[in-house]
């Protein structure tokens, strides 16, 4: 059974402009506080779970590399103690290249990290500028240099595109960079402007250009050639990967299946289906911590689990804010919405191990017009988005969550 | 006597003017001066009770209200004051107050002087033989110029200079003066109280618990409760529940005597039993001639209304049965749509009432809309020489059947400084408009300074022309605004209809024709239109997965075409720590705005583009 761990680290040393995650400059006095309310929240799920076995290990954010490396050892510590962690479980940290020294590397590879997923953004100073990033170019090249000989053979760079100012040749010549370092594994996220960012505003304002979505869309086409020329095989939208080095931790998200969360804010999802923690109910069910760090300092770190684990026992676990039930056509629905990114697609005779109904007797409306329009196809016995129309991905997802509400 | 008050201290007066010219305000202070409201109660255009009033600040209803007010001698009187609109739509409501009353106050804009609409008002009030006091407010902004503006309006009007008062509805400074100036001026009403029972009907609501309550002006007879009534008109006969007087809410009163404004509780389920205009007399004993009446208020714009997938047709048609209850203006009948389904056409005023009316129902009743692009009524004369009325372009007969189209045409005034009478001009000729005359507004009597606003070099002009009506509807008005700076103003009545070269031009979307957009247009200006029109729409449709090609047509010919694009990139970004909840709560708005859509085949189109006639470029 998949059990992912997501640990929220709500740190960062600047706020970028972009950014609507749940992370604060400035409050670094916190800290302490917070490393051991996490510690806490970490040993509680995992007594009540009774010590299961994880299946990977997430440090997110925020910038967990922006940790005491101390702190994230006794993170880890408190991991080993309170879950069954096989040694070649996938540990991956978001990590910021100006805090990657190489011996800051190795002290955090030393603690069991294995993997590193290096924010990387964009390969051209002025673009990182923009992006109100704290590093440069030169660091990010350097960043990946250290973390290869700190030891770490499993690297993930994270890249931006379709920036405001951003030409397709800066973004080929950023592709490029990013070939030329040869890491296992490469991330590309075409920039949304969320609501109530400073970017937002400033495009709504007039002050930076909008986004031509033909542009971006010219570079996710570029992307995807130059990255399958490079040896890249893509396996979701936006994640490219040599062969056999997907990401464990996001094909749990991407499949639908059971992850904690613990920090600020952290999502987690105890997923519906057999083998799940049996006093939940059936169709499984998400739960968010608490997102000021201040509140959820003090409700994890008063937590004591026991007892039964049931939804309404969850509900008022430690710092959990907000549980919410999945009903059997939700829970469907999502596992196509978040299934359907995958190249490989969906299986329908998993799918119909899980909800006892097939993928097309689910949804006869969405499959079928999905086919129609050329959005989806079948290969054997999955069903996925076509390579011509994957861009239009969204277009496919609505529709499966429109039939799900009905 | 059933009344409160000897008709002698009666005065029966209403507020006209320009639109924005401040007759809401003037009645705030005059319920405040008068104590007919706490200042507690005090609030903004207290009067402009709808929402969308005290959001727009424009009054859409007239509003009547009973004010006691203690004259100059010590007396006591009672003021009935009603509020009119100043929006062209609503001259109707103005002309409907006019027959309540003996006296109107004129108010003319110290910073703006005389605008279309006040000549409009005041040529109204004198139709009625009503006692005209004219006052010029604002008088506490800097920029106001009282003895341009009042040599403004004894000239245009013949006015005594004395006669004019400045006053101040902001500040309530001279506003004792005009009160005690309508005492004096406006006559009282004539006491008729012997006679039997005649009440004029000038507006009318529908109450849940007392049925339509007609607001009236008794002109002779009295009224009380328990009064068995008949409407004259038609003949509907019911039991009076309640009379009562506007204090600005409704108060009960013991009765309601001639010369007096009030309201008649009738029980009556319908607002078509107890129509606006109709003579109120005594069921047994009544008078046998009815009072003159109003003109039937045409409705001068027609467009579909359409609910949107969400929404229920039987749903709408409760709604807008019950939203005509209380504005007896808004006529609609069924009619179905090949593209859009079944609807409404509803007919309306002119295009404010018909923006008012769709924000009503969205609000007020929770409805998405679909409204098509709005319509006049053409008369077209079939080869057999019978006549029909036709509201919808899809209701154009085959050209082959008919002999002639004719199209409503409007007189327009225009009021504008003389600077802007080229562009003025240019803008009559380009919508097929026949110039009649200018005139100069004398104002000889002014000084020779002028102000920011009003140069005294630069008279004004009234330009009068005749214009097609749905040359006028769309943008019209905001191109005399604009092209004057703001400084021009607009007023136009009905003439009749005249033959015209009239085509129907049609839109097909995707290769399919949607009858929702076709439209009536002139032969000569088809292709222009019909250019704009797809220009238009493309903007406004959004990408789909496919090509989308937009075309304009008249009979079979192709005369415009553009194309949306197809969407080349949707996907959402990355999902952050796994907040999967977000990505479907995001996906599930998405689809919740593609159910506020029309599908048009395979096209998605949203409601804004139904409208896209009023969006184009000229
Ligand atoms: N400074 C100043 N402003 C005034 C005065 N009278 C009215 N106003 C302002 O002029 C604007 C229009 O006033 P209203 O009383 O709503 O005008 P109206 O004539 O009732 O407008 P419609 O009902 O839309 O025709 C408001 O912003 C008022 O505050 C005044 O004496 N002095
Ligand atoms: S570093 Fe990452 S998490 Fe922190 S503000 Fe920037 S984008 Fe957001
Ligand atoms: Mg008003």
């Amino acid at each position: 059974m998949t059990l992912g761990l997501y640990v929220h680290v709500p740190f960062c040393e600047t706020k970028c402009p972009y950014c609507d995650f749940n992370t604060y400059a400035a409050i670094e006095s916190l800290m302490p506080g917070y490393v051991d309310a996490v510690a806490n929240e970490i040993t509680q799920w995992g007594a009540w779970l009774k010590h299961p076995a994880l299946t990977s290990l997430f440090f997110g954010g925020g910038t967990p590399s922006y940790l005491p490396t101390r702190d994230i050892a006794k993170l880890m510590r408190a991991i080993y103690a309170a879950y069954d962690l096989p040694s070649d479980t996938e540990v991956t940290l978001e990590a910021n290249p100006g805090d990657c020294s190489r011996e800051r590397l190795q002290a955090i590879r030393r603690t069991g990290v294995n993997r590193l997923s290096i924010g990387v953004q964009s390969f051209d100073d002025n673009e990182l500028r923009l992006l109100g990033r704290r590093h440069s170019v030169d660091q990010a090249i350097a960043a990946v240099r250290s973390a290869r000989v700190a030891g770490f053979d499993n690297l993930s760079i994270d890249l931006m595109f379709g920036l405001p100012y951003q030409f397709a040749a800066s973004w080929a010549h950023s592709l490029e960079e990013a070939v030329a370092l040869e890491v296992e594994h490469i991330s590309a996220y075409a920039l949304t402007l969320e609501g109530g960012t400073p970017m937002e505003a400033d495009v709504a304002g007039g002050h930076l250009p909008e986004i031509d979505p033909d542009i971006a869309a010219e570079m996710y086409n570029m992307t995807c050639e130059t990255l399958a020329a490079a040896g890249y095989e893509q396996y979701e939208i936006s994640n490219w990967s040599k062969p056999g080095l997907q990401s464990i931790h996001n094909l749990t998200y991407w499949r639908n299946e059971s992850w904690l969360g613990v920090g600020p804010g952290a999502h987690g999802t105890i997923a519906h289906g057999p083998g799940a923690f049996s006093a939940l109910p059936e169709q499984g069910v998400r739960f968010v911590d608490i997102k000021p760090p201040r509140a959820y300092i003090e409700r994890a770190m008063a937590w004591r689990s026991g007892g039964a684990l049931t939804a309404d026992t969850l509900a008022g676990a430690g710092a959990i804010d907000t549980i919410e039930l999945t009903t059997q056509a939700i829970a469907m629905g999502e596992t196509m919405m978040m299934g359907l990114r995958l190249n490989v697609g969906v299986s329908d005779a998993s799918f119909r191990q899980r909800f006892g109904v097939g993928i097309a007797d689910a949804f006869p409306n969405a499959v079928n017009d999905c086919l129609k329009d050329g959005l989806l196809e079948w290969v054997g016995e999955r069903l996925r988005l076509t390579d011509d129309l994957r861009p239009l991905g969204n277009e496919a997802f609505g529709r499966f969550i429109a039939e799900a509400m009905g | 006597m059933i009344g409160e008050m000897d008709p002698r201290r009666i005065r029966n007066f209403c507020i006209i003017a320009h639109i924005d010219h401040g007759k809401s305000t003037l009645a705030d202070r005059m319920l405040e001066i008068t104590g007919t409201v706490t200042p507690r109660e005090m609030q903004e255009q207290l009067l402009d009770s709808l929402d969308i009033e005290r959001e727009r600040g424009i009054t859409i209803k007239a509003q009547a209200v009973r004010m006691p007010f203690i004259y100059s001698d010590g007396n006591d009187y009672e003021l009935n004051l009603i509020d009119t609109p100043g929006h062209v739509d609503f001259t109707y409501e103005v002309s409907r107050s006019l027959a309540a009353c003996e006296g109107a106050i004129l108010i003319v804009d110290a910073t703006q002087g005389i605008q279309a609409q006040t000549l409009a008002n005041v040529y109204l009030a004198m139709e009625h033989d009503l006692e005209i006091i004219p006052i010029v407010n604002k008088i506490d902004l800097p920029s106001a110029d009282v003895p341009r503006v009042i040599a403004e309006m004894t000239a245009a009007f013949g006015f005594e200079a004395d006669e004019v008062l400045a006053v101040s509805a902001k500040d309530g400074s001279g506003v004792i003066d005009l009160l005690n100036a309508v005492v004096d001026r406006v006559p009282a009403p004539k006491d008729n109280h012997d006679l039997p029972l005649r009440a004029l009907i000038f507006d009318s609501k529908y109450d849940t618990y007392k049925g339509v309550l007609a607001y009236v002006r008794v002109i002779d007879g009295s009224v009380t409760s328990n009064d068995r009534i008949r409407m004259m008109a038609t003949d509907t006969q019911a039991e009076v529940l309640e009379v009562g007087a506007f204090k600005p809410t409704m108060m009960k009163v013991p009765g309601l005597d001639a010369g007096e404004v009030g309201y008649i509780a009738t029980g009556l389920k319908s607002v078509g039993e107890c129509r606006v205009g109709d003579t109120i007399t005594l069921a047994r004993n009544g008078a046998t001639d009815s009072l003159p009446g109003y003109g039937e208020q045409k409705p001068m714009v027609f467009a579909g209304l359409y609910p949107t997938e969400g929404v229920d047709f039987h749903e709408l048609r409760e709604a807008l049965e019950r939203l005509q209850m209380n504005d007896a203006s808004l006529v609609y009948q069924p009619e179905n749509s090949a593209a859009l389904g079944p609807g409404f056409r509803c007919g309306f005023l002119g295009l404010l009432h018909m923006e008012i009316v769709q924000e009503r129902l969205e609000r007020e009743y929770d409805m998405d809309l679909v409204v098509t692009a709005p319509s006049v009524v053409y008369r077209v004369v079939m080869a057999d020489a019978s006549v029909i009325e036709v509201s919808r372009p899809t209701d154009l007969p085959n050209p082959s059947l008919l002999d002639q189209i004719e199209e409503p045409w409007l007189d327009v005034s225009v009021l504008t400084p003389s600077r802007f009478v080229g562009p003025m001009m240019e803008l009559i000729n380009a919508r097929r408009g026949v110039f009649k005359r200018t005139e100069y507004l004398d104002s000889s009597g002014a000084r020779a300074a002028g102000t920011e606003s009003m140069p005294s070099s630069d008279p004004r002009v009234v330009i009068e022309a005749q214009l097609p009506m749905a040359e006028v509807l769309v943008d019209f008005y905001d191109q005399i605004k604009t092209r004057s700076k703001g400084y021009a103003s607009l007023d136009y009545t009905f003439t009749g209809f005249y033959p015209a070269a009239l085509v129907r031009l049609d839109i097909l979307v995707a290769g399919q024709l949607v009858d929702a957009l076709s439209l009536i247009t002139h032969k000569d200006r088809a292709y222009y239109q019909g250019k704009a029109l797809v220009a238009a729409l493309r903007k406004l449709i959004p990408r789909q997965m496919f090509e989308v090609p937009i075309q304009a047509a008249v009979g079979s010919n192709i005369i415009a075409r553009e194309t949306v694009h197809a969407m080349r990139k949707n996907v959402l970004a990355k999902c952050y720590g796994g907040d999967i909840s977000r990505k479907r709560k995001l996906l599930e708005k998405q689809a919740e705005g593609k159910k506020r859509m029309k599908r048009i085949g395979r096209v998605e189109v949203p409601q804004e583009a139904f409208l896209a006639i009023l969006k184009m470029e000229r």
